[in-house]
């Protein structure tokens, strides 16, 4: 029906609304890989065939179909592209730090499909990145799924249109720092963070009892029921009190975790992921209990006082309780190697192969509600692949290849020096210096530049 | 204060001012009022639309209005006469969105209660209901500078925050008459966020821009239920909502604006999901959405300015790595795109005109034939000069070309529009005539006439230099006294006093003087800090130009002139 549209519009020399332009799907044959599916085991010397973005064969010998290019991995492995529950790559804004509350603020109204940071990411077998809003705000903005459809110029395109929404929530020292210490308003303590969580859905209950209380008497004759205000702001918290809105808490400390617990509970919340969630092993049988897991750093802590109390068995006691747990980046350079980081589980913790791989690709998914379409090496699932040399979990693997739907947009023997898809015409071309971005955790984005304007120094932790 | 000098005084205030308009009703003692509103330019090559091969003809204006244009014109005899038969006449042209003449209105002070996650919409820069008349002045010398360029009109755009307020299409004719041609004619929108306040980031700029639209649409729909019905709870409009109003009920467009590729896709998409009337504009990087632009139907006005040529210039073609000239090749490969971007516009049948905002009056010659040999169609430069925002801005019934009965805007020219050497002899705005200055054409054998300061080798630098500088703030400027003491270069300088009016002076510092350069540095004390500023520049007999730095902000540039050099030397 579309096509005949499109052929229609052609013929008469109109211009189509092509604002969406049609996403890349590709197809290709992996050969001869050890396929490691993550769900299914792993497959020696195994086949997978992508036809138009989906897995639709997995097996031996298999052929390639006409049209369709074959790849050989004989030696090399195969996995899921990697799923990184935690990324601030691809946006031009993180910390509308603003209010308390920001639940109307949309990052899919600020990627920027021309982030480098999502290049590196491809490189490092990235292919699903959860672009959150950072952590200023107790309840931030709403969060973007991405695909790192690389080139792409229409930041919609990068966007995972299917993914369900997802909110940024945050505990603890930053709003607390942001909005207490920082502007004299609630909240100043932790307490004050759970007021205003608090407080924020039992006003999203009056407003969306008043706009039914509306929407039943505007379809009566002779109306005099007038609208109430309408409020982004509290529709979002009401859809996630609808189920609507999977929440991803940051979070540090036990006790305010299970203080979320509780009050997710009294609103009879089911989705929640903790973020970072440091001492998430004091609480780890609640945890898997209640929420949709924690998505947590393998080894990184101490940088502010209420993540000293940590351990590098985290992810591994987490999991060990039954709480879907998977390792993030929040780092423009930790996403360059979130294999090495899932390893790390199994030196602290002893995990099997497929219990670490699972921690940056289905159990990530699930966290993102995404897991019937990623994650894993399966038939009928988006064939988001990565072909490694070395298995990813050893010290010496190396991504050759990674393919979003069956499309690839890294291979490490194609890497031209530079990928930057767009030059200023007025840029001084300066030496480069090969450094990594010291400001690379971005979780406090934006912050720095709100504040200056009408404070000077400001803490200097980011997380 | 004594009651009776008051007394007297102030009635030699009121008798000053009696007497005054008393003379002016009787006679002009400034010389200045025209004799006559009346004029006819005779037997000119005239181009009366974009395409118009041009052909001589009369035209005969009178109260700011086109009487005719042909060959068989009678004159009144109060007409004045200018002889046209070398001279080329075009329509005046308009700018689709600029800033020229607007200030920037005083920030409004914060509340006692101020909370800076709720500022007031006239704090946080939401001021929909502000009108660019309020801030418009008809004297500035942007005005001059642009009305010199060729221009006639301008829809002026207020300054302020995400939506600084409405805007109105002013002519530029005599300052001291109300030039206002149609006032409110859209809503000036961009992406500025709030310092310090919600909504402090695009983000946030975005959703408040949504919840102004939606809100604003249930303001008039309670006013619908209680004008229709006894008994409802008065409806409350905000300022911002009753100003917003207009474009929710599709009466105004939103003009907003969108520099970049990102920016046009951002306002396109709130386009799309709210549907206002939308014009965008300040557009400068968009080669990747003109396909966008194209399917969404928007009308656009492109900055009337190409980017300069700093980066390319000083692109080094030897020792240097291969790397490096890869990158220079991007670069040089983005200008030449930039260049070709207007004639891309008029390619894929897009409805352009231009915007001076943030352009340079200076550049517009250069700029419009930098466009045209990069396949712009002088056709299709005239439109978006002319018929083109005149249908953007809904007055095409009255302006853009030279015919009868419209507006007596026009462009007179010593040679066709686009031509090389061509120089704007008059602008006719609002029927006022403004006459400019020809030049002979530059003495090419200027070299050849020898030059008493232009010994080879000897610079001469000490003495007072008076300068001039081109900023973001405007043009600024004051003097260098340089003189040297055992054998060390220094001095001072005076510039415009950051924190008010009236000049400030600083000692130089650092100077010194390698073959014909010259640079020095000065503090500035501005808002309780202390900024180093460096001039540096090359130094050509009695003129100096170059640039100055300030840290943070950029470089601008900065002419000088020695105008009396020291006679010990």
């Amino acid at each position: 029906m579309k096509k005949h549209i499109y052929i229609l519009a052609a013929f008469f020399g109109l211009g189509v609304g092509m604002s969406h332009a049609q996403v890349q799907k590709g197809s290709v044959l992996i050969k001869n890989a050890t396929v490691l599916t993550v769900t299914k085991g792993n497959l020696e010397s195994s086949d997978v065939l992508v036809q138009n973005g989906v897995i639709t064969q997995i097996g031996k010998n298999l052929s390639a179909p006409a049209g369709v290019s074959a790849i050989d991995a004989t030696g090399k492995y195969l996995m899921p592209g990697i799923i990184d529950a935690h990324s601030h790559v691809g946006l031009d804004v993180v910390n509308e730090a603003s209010a308390p509350i920001t639940s109307e603020v949309r990052m899919k109204d600020v990627v920027n499909p021309q982030d480098l940071g999502i290049y590196r990411a491809l490189a490092g077998g990235v292919t699903v990145s959860h672009a959150m809003h950072g952590s200023a705000n107790v309840v931030g903005g709403q969060n973007a799924t991405l695909k790192h459809r690389w080139g792409s110029e229409d930041p919609a395109d990068i966007i995972m249109q299917e993914a369900p929404r997802t909110i940024k929530f945050a505990l603890g020292e930053n709003p607390t720092r942001v909005h207490g210490r920082g502007n004299g308003i609630q909240p100043r303590s932790r307490m004050g963070v759970e007021a205003v969580i608090r407080n924020g859905f039992n006003e999203a209950i009056q407003y969306k009892k008043a706009w039914e209380k509306y929407t039943l008497a505007k379809a009566q004759k002779g109306n005099t029921v007038t609208p109430p205000a309408y409020s982004e702001r509290l529709q979002t918290l009401a859809d996630i009190l609808d189920g609507k809105i999977i929440i991803h808490c940051h979070s540090y400390r036990a006790d305010e975790i299970y203080m979320l617990i509780n009050v997710i509970k009294d609103f009879k919340i089911k989705k929640v992921v903790f973020q970072h969630t440091n001492e998430g092993f004091k609480v780890a049988p609640e945890i898997a209990e209640y929420t949709m897991g924690a998505s947590v750093f393998a080894d990184w802590w101490a940088y502010k006082m209420e993540v000293y109390y940590s351990t590098a068995y985290n992810a591994a006691i987490l999991q060990k309780n039954g709480a879907i747990t998977s390792i993030n980046s929040d780092s423009a350079e930790l996403i360059r190697h979130l294999y090495h980081e899932a390893g790390k589980t199994q030196r602290y913790g002893g995990l099997t192969d497929e219990e670490a791989l699972a921690m940056i690709t289905l159990n990530p998914a699930k966290q993102l509600g995404i897991e019937d379409k990623v994650g894993s090496i399966e038939v009928g699932k988006q064939a988001d692949l990565v072909i490694f040399e070395g298995h990813p979990l050893s010290s010496y693997a190396v991504p050759q290849m990674t393919f979003v739907d069956g499309v690839k947009y890294f291979d490490r023997k194609a890497d031209k020096d530079d990928q930057r898809l767009s030059v200023a015409a007025t840029e001084m071309v300066e030496p480069i210096f090969l450094r990594a971005n010291e400001e690379a955790h971005r979780c406090m984005q934006d912050v720095d530049k709100y504040f200056e304007a009408f404070q000077g120094a400001f803490a200097k932790e980011k997380h | 204060m004594n009651k009776q000098f008051l007394k007297a005084g102030m009635l030699g205030l009121l008798v000053a001012g009696w007497l005054s308009q008393a003379a002016l009703a009787q006679s002009d003692p400034s010389g200045k009022r025209r004799v006559t509103s009346t004029y006819a330019i005779t037997n000119a090559t005239v181009f009366k639309a974009p395409g118009d091969p041009g052909s001589k003809a009369t035209i005969l204006i009178k109260d700011g209005v086109i009487l005719g244009v042909g060959t068989a014109l009678t004159l009144p005899k109060e007409a004045k006469v200018i002889a046209g038969d070398s001279l080329y006449v075009y329509p005046g042209f308009i700018d689709g969105a600029g800033t020229m003449g607007i200030t920037k209105p005083k920030d409004v002070e914060r509340p006692k209660d101020f909370v800076s996650s709720n500022p007031p919409d006239e704090v946080a820069g939401i001021t929909p209901w502000r009108m660019a008349t309020d801030s418009y002045s008809a004297a500035s010398t942007q005005v001059d500078d642009w009305r010199k360029a060729g221009f006639t009109m301008s829809q002026v755009v207020p300054d302020g925050g995400m939506l600084p307020g409405k805007t109105a299409i002013v002519l530029l004719g005599e300052p001291k008459t109300n030039n206002f041609l149609k006032v409110n004619t859209a809503v000036a929108a961009n992406f500025r966020s709030s310092r310090g306040m919600y909504p402090a980031t695009l983000a946030g700029v975005m959703s408040k821009f949504r919840d102004v639209y939606q809100n604003t649409a249930l303001v008039i729909e309670h006013e619908r239920i209680f004008a229709a019905n006894s008994g409802v709870k008065r409806p409350q409009a905000s300022p911002t909502h009753t100003a917003f109003m207009p474009v929710v009920q599709k009466q105004l467009p939103v003009l907003f604006t969108a520099g970049s590729e990102l920016e046009i896709r951002r306002a396109l998409a709130l386009q799309k999901e709210l549907g206002f009337k939308l014009v965008l504009t300040g557009l400068e990087n968009y080669a990747s959405v003109i396909d966008v632009i194209k399917s969404s139907g928007t009308p656009v006005l492109i900055k009337l300015q190409v980017p300069d040529d700093k980066s390319i210039k000083s692109q080094k073609a030897d020792g240097v790595t291969e790397a490096t000239k890869a990158q220079y090749a991007r670069v040089k490969e983005s200008y030449d795109q930039a260049l070709k971007l207007a004639a891309q516009l008029e390619k894929k049948g897009i409805l352009f005109g231009f915007s001076t905002a943030d352009a340079k009056a200076a550049d517009v010659q250069k700029t419009l034939k930098a466009m045209i040999s990069n396949g712009l169609s002088e056709k299709a430069a005239l439109a978006a000069l002319t018929t083109n925002p005149a249908a953007i801005l809904g007055i095409s019934g009255m302006a853009g070309t030279l015919e009868k009965g419209k507006l007596a805007n026009l462009v007179v020219t010593t040679d066709t529009l686009f031509n090389e050497d061509t120089q704007i002899k008059h602008v006719i705005a609002d029927g006022y005539v403004f006459d400019y200055e020809v030049k002979k054409k530059a003495v090419k054998a200027e070299a050849a006439s020898p030059k008493p300061e232009a010994a080879p080798n000897t610079v001469t630098v000490e003495g007072l230099w008076e300068y001039t500088s081109e900023t973001p703030a405007g043009s600024s400027g004051g003097e260098i006294t340089l003189k040297r003491e055992n054998g060390v270069l220094g001095g001072s300088i005076t510039y415009d006093d950051p924190s008010g009016s009236g000049k400030a002076s600083a000692p130089i510092k650092n100077a010194s003087l390698t073959g014909k350069t010259l640079s020095f540095e000065f503090d500035v004390a501005a808002g309780g800090m202390s900024l180093t500023v460096t001039i540096s520049g090359e130094i050509n007999g009695k003129n100096m130009e170059g640039a100055l730095s300030v840290p943070q902000m950029g470089s601008f540039p900065v002419k000088a002139t020695l105008s009396s050099p020291s006679q010990a030397n």
